[in-house]
């Protein structure tokens, strides 16, 4: 069979070749005799054998319809097919975990750093050896027992969003400033800074300052998982009670506001700020542009002035496929992160921040720009929140964070009391 | 005099069904409003009517064939169902012994599981069948088919149970003197008496099946399987919904089987006007 | 001879589902017991500790599933009384013969063909969009305000959803129930001068027991399990007042990856809730009349 290919041309070797891939599995220096023929020509299809069909499965339904499309261009340049699998974002967790009891797992997944990659982690496949994990950004690949097993989906950052036109960041910039400042705002009847009710905007963003501000907040909150310290005990958290304080008296009760009335209401100017991310930025375009009086803030803990930059998500493959699936696994990941179109579908259709070095990010909208360029900078704090422990924010501190901004005399203090209760419990 | 105190009720019952369904309103209203449109008012009537955002849902949803899906799901599963649960339980009714109680315990005691309890066990079973005795009970309609059959068949049986025990008993026995066979006397004097129970077991089971997500969600996986609910999945990230795409969906969604229940409903009373009858 | 042929028909009748429902619904339960007796975290390739019963000595310990016990049987209670209230008064009517009754019928029934989680975010709406709009016009504030804020009238939401979407349901079971009822028997009470509240009462009543049995067992399995309801209107907030006992299960199993302990705390409950509703079963079943 390898003879009559060479005779071929390139093009009809490569059609050939798809057509007759379905013949089951032919060897694998297939490949290597095929591309001792190649051009040095990056945009013509490689002729390989056509590898096995793969899955992916992944928990931000936000891409994926510019997913669909990407993997149909895939097919287009290699002949190769991939599925995406749909899930709705709250439930990914439990039917991935399904779907890997019943052996039905994906090839590719995405999986969250810190805990839930903790807890798959003997599902993940080495990928050390793959070419793109040189241009991870530093510190940004996911990694298991020292090798890399988890490529980003890209970086995120959040902070204080906020509104030019009724807030400058110079008069926010520690508790005073911050306390006067949302003085101001509330006299003119504006709400000067708007939290909302789903945990991880309610307390487990907001919580992250104070804990990404310690010296090594991996090695604090390992403490902390023993009871060793304590937050009522910490200075950067008492701080942060105080800072809790401000915004329970000044601003309108976080659990009366919606992710959407949060955004509608900054959006229309009725809130000056909003503790966010980037990510809010596809929403509030919903309301209209409002791009030039957009800016993000560091929130200003301690006079912190930097904005809490990390990895959400990550792309993993499933270690315990089957090594054909693995390969076309590896052969998709390594055109996503490679190839042109891979790399323009990551910044210009998926809306990430790359965290690829190889990748150019023009084109960012005002929240993402501010993110890259503290990335780029180093000036960023990290996210803690993804070495709590699992589910800590939604299961435990969320109800806390409840029983705080319903109950008018609780002070930040024994917020953090409460909170630290709350942790000694789940972390158990 | 009774004629005026009739019309009143009727009143009553008019404006107490329309709050029933307020909530019907408040999704039917928001499916043509845009995000900004919903943030200023979620109870105002829209601006325009469009539908567009219908047309959108479909598109994204692969209507059809996640219709042509959950229908052929949901209506063979129900179909099984009430074959074989009205063929148990008035077998169960019917037989005076210990096992038949203590089968009849089992259903019903089954009914109090949580399903989040046992739907990790369930994928091991399944995958168990699949590797050991070949059958694709994973990422197939048959499989979803069969897991239905086997959720449903509790409430199914209970349901049958309790209605055979108001089928008169001497009406069988009579059929039995004729020679007739039990498959015979089944089909022929019990399960036409068993209508309306049937339908309503019916309805039921088609609305259970047809809104499932969390079952469908774990069996199937590829694109072309999906049924209704799945298939709206791309409406709901974790923190934001689509409204105006999800509500146009779930409008979408629940209209067929209004339309069932509409027919079905006659029937009932059709079935009622028959038995009354004899 | 007659008996083995009577086996014989007994098995052609009920091995066919019994075999479906076993490989689906009582293997895996019993697969979910053994769990209960391990440390696991969920996740095939890690590994199973057996440890006895020590996953059940826990949940005594654990104040907040003690908590979401009790909230579910607070629950419970108030939805079976309102549910089955509602329903019947919706099957009477509907079946009295007035000229909208088919209409409404239909209405009542709507509220069950909104599946799952999307429900509890419309009415998300409805009481907090809604309830503040009445408020501000009436300026009863303290009747109309956000109930999903105070840990109480969060509960009481959560019925009235539930109420909402299960009245319907246990309708088209009673009025199967009351259409079963011959005509004749009821005209023949009228005729005996019976007027309507006898009539409901004396005859009715009795003749609707089996429906009643089947009508309190659903709403009973029902309300114990509520879960989609729970996760989508208050996702057991405020500070937990609203978390019932399905959702703390799955909390314990999908959220802290401890399979074992919520095996152990459904096993706890489901026995608790068997014996509990099979005694209500038991009870109504000896009122049923058998005609």
């Amino acid at each position: 069979m390898k003879q009559v290919k060479k005779a071929f041309g390139l093009l009809t070797a490569a059609a050939l070749v798809a057509a007759l891939a379905g013949c089951g599995s032919s060897n694998s220096g297939n490949s290597n005799t095929a591309a001792g023929s190649e051009p040095a020509s990056g945009s013509a299809a490689p002729a390989k054998e056509k590898l096995q069909k793969i899955s992916i499965f992944q928990s931000k339904v936000e891409i994926s319809d510019a997913l669909e499309a990407l993997t149909k261009k895939y097919t287009e340049e290699t002949g190769n097919e991939v599925e995406v699998w749909g899930a709705a974002g709250d439930d990914y967790m439990t039917q991935l975990q399904a779907k890997l009891t019943a052996n039905q797992g994906p090839s590719i997944f995405s999986i969250g750093t810190g805990a839930p990659a903790d807890k798959l982690k003997s599902y993940f496949y080495d990928l050390s050896n793959e070419p793109y994990v040189k241009d991870i950004a530093p510190n940004m690949a996911l990694k298991e027992d020292g090798k890399v097993v988890g490529v980003p989906y890209g970086v995120e950052g959040f902070g204080l969003v906020y509104n030019k036109d009724l807030v400058d960041p110079k008069n926010v910039t520690e508790l005073a400033s911050f306390t006067k400042t949302m003085e101001e705002l509330k006299a003119k009847g504006i709400n000067p800074l708007s939290l909302s009710q789903e945990a991880f905007f309610l307390i487990g963003h907001i919580l992250n300052t104070p804990f990404a501000l310690q010296p090594d907040p991996q090695a604090f909150i390992e403490k902390l998982n023993k009871g060793e310290v304590k937050m009522a005990d910490t200075k950067e958290f008492q701080e942060f009670g105080k800072f809790m304080d401000v915004i329970k008296a000044d601003s309108k009760n976080p659990l009366e506001v919606k992710y959407d009335t949060q955004m509608g209401d900054f959006a229309t100017g009725k809130t000056a700020m909003v503790h966010q991310g980037n990510w809010s930025y596809t929403m509030l375009k919903d309301f209209g542009n409002m791009d030039d009086k957009l800016g993000m803030m560091p929130f200003p803990l301690e006079g912190n002035n930097k904005i809490a930059v990390g990895v959400a998500s990550n792309w993993v493959i499933n270690g315990k496929a089957s090594p054909d699936e693995i390969k076309a696994a590896e052969a998709f990941l390594n055109w996503l992160f490679t190839s042109d179109t891979g790399k323009k579908a990551i910044v210009d259709d998926f809306k990430f921040i790359p965290a690829m070095t190889n990748i150019p990010a023009d084109n960012l909208d005002p929240l993402s720009k501010v993110v890259y360029d503290a990335a780029k900078s180093g000036q960023t704090i990290p996210w803690a929140t993804n070495y709590y422990p699992p589910n800590i924010v939604v299961n435990d501190l969320t109800p806390v964070a409840q029983a705080y901004f319903l109950d008018k005399n609780m002070t930040g203090q024994q917020l953090l009391e409460k909170l630290d209760a709350a942790w000694a419990k789940a972390a158990k | 005099m009774k004629k005026a105190s009739r019309a009143l009720f009727e009143v009553l019952l008019v404006v107490l069904a329309l709050a029933f369904l307020s909530p019907i309103y408040i999704m039917v209203v928001n499916s043509f409003k845009n995000r900004a449109e919903l943030y200023e008012s979620a109870l105002a009537l829209p601006h325009s009517i469009s539908f567009q955002y219908y047309a959108q849902a479909m598109a994204k949803m692969d209507f059809f064939t996640a219709f042509l899906n959950s229908l052929t799901i949901t209506v063979t599963s129900v179909a099984i169902v009430v074959v074989l649960a009205s063929m148990t339980a008035w077998m169960l009714a019917r037989t005076e012994h210990k096992l038949s109680k203590f089968i009849f315990m089992v259903f019903v005691a089954t009914m109090l599981i949580p399903f989040q309890t046992i739907m990790m066990p369930l994928m091991q079973v399944m995958d168990w069948i699949r590797t050991h005795l070949h059958i694709p009970m994973l990422n197939t309609r048959g499989g979803l088919i069969y897991m239905n059959i086997g959720f449903h068949a509790s409430m199914a049986v209970f349901l049958y149970h309790g209605f055979v025990k108001s089928i008169p008993v001497a009406l069988e026995e009579a059929a039995t003197l004729d020679g007739c066979s039990k498959f015979g006397l089944f089909w022929k004097i019990v399960f036409p008496m068993l209508t309306t129970i049937t339908v309503t077991i019916a309805i039921l089971d088609v609305m259970a099946m047809w809104n499932d997500y969390l079952l469908p969600s774990l069996v199937l996986s590829d694109k072309s399987l999906r049924t209704i609910p799945l298939s709206t999945f791309y409406f709901f990230g974790e923190f934001t919904i689509v409204w105006n795409l999800a509500m146009a969906g779930l409008t979408l969604t629940i209209i067929p089987v209004v339309v069932f229940y509409v027919f079905a409903q006659k029937y009932i009373i059709k079935g009622i006007a028959a038995g009354a009858v004899k | 001879m007659n008996k083995t042929k009577d086996r014989a028909w007994f098995a052609v009748f009920t091995v066919p589902l019994l075999f479906i429902f076993t490989t689906v619904v009582i293997i895996p339960f019993i697969i979910g017991i053994f769990y209960s007796f391990v440390t696991w975290d969920g996740i095939p390739a890690n590994p199973k500790v057996f440890v006895g019963v020590d996953n059940y000595i826990q949940i005594f310990k654990d104040q907040r599933f003690m908590a979401s016990a009790w909230h579910t049987v607070k629950f419970t209670v108030l939805a079976l009384l309102s549910v089955n209230v509602l329903g019947l008064v919706f099957s009477l009517l509907v079946t009295s013969k007035l000229r909208v009754s088919n209409a409404a019928r239909t209405m009542f029934f709507m509220p069950n063909l909104i599946g799952g989680l999307i429900l509890g975010y419309i009415w998300q709406f409805l009481f907090t969009d809604a309830m503040e709009f009445v408020g501000d016009k009436t300026g009863l504030h303290h009747v109309f305000f956000n109930w999903l804020l105070n840990p109480q009238f969060a509960l009481y939401a959560m019925v009235i959803v539930f109420t909402w979407q299960m009245a319907g349901y246990t309708m088209i079971i009673y009025i199967a129930g009351i259409q079963g009822i011959p005509d004749e028997m009821i005209e023949a009470a009228k005729v005996d001068g019976a007027n309507l509240w006898q009539r409901i009462t004396r005859i009715i009543f009795p003749l609707l027991m089996p429906a009643f049995t089947i009508c309190l067992f659903m709403t009973l399995s029902g309300a114990f399990k509520i879960y989609d309801v729970n996760l989508s209107l208050t996702k057991g907030g405020p500070n937990n007042a609203t978390e019932m006992f399905a959702m703390n299960i799955f909390n314990e199993i999908f959220g802290y990856g401890r399979y074992g302990l919520g095996q152990a705390k459904a096993i706890v409950f489901f026995l608790v809730v068997a014996i509990l509703t099979l005694t209500q079963v038991a009870i109504t079943k000896k009122r049923e009349v058998q005609m």
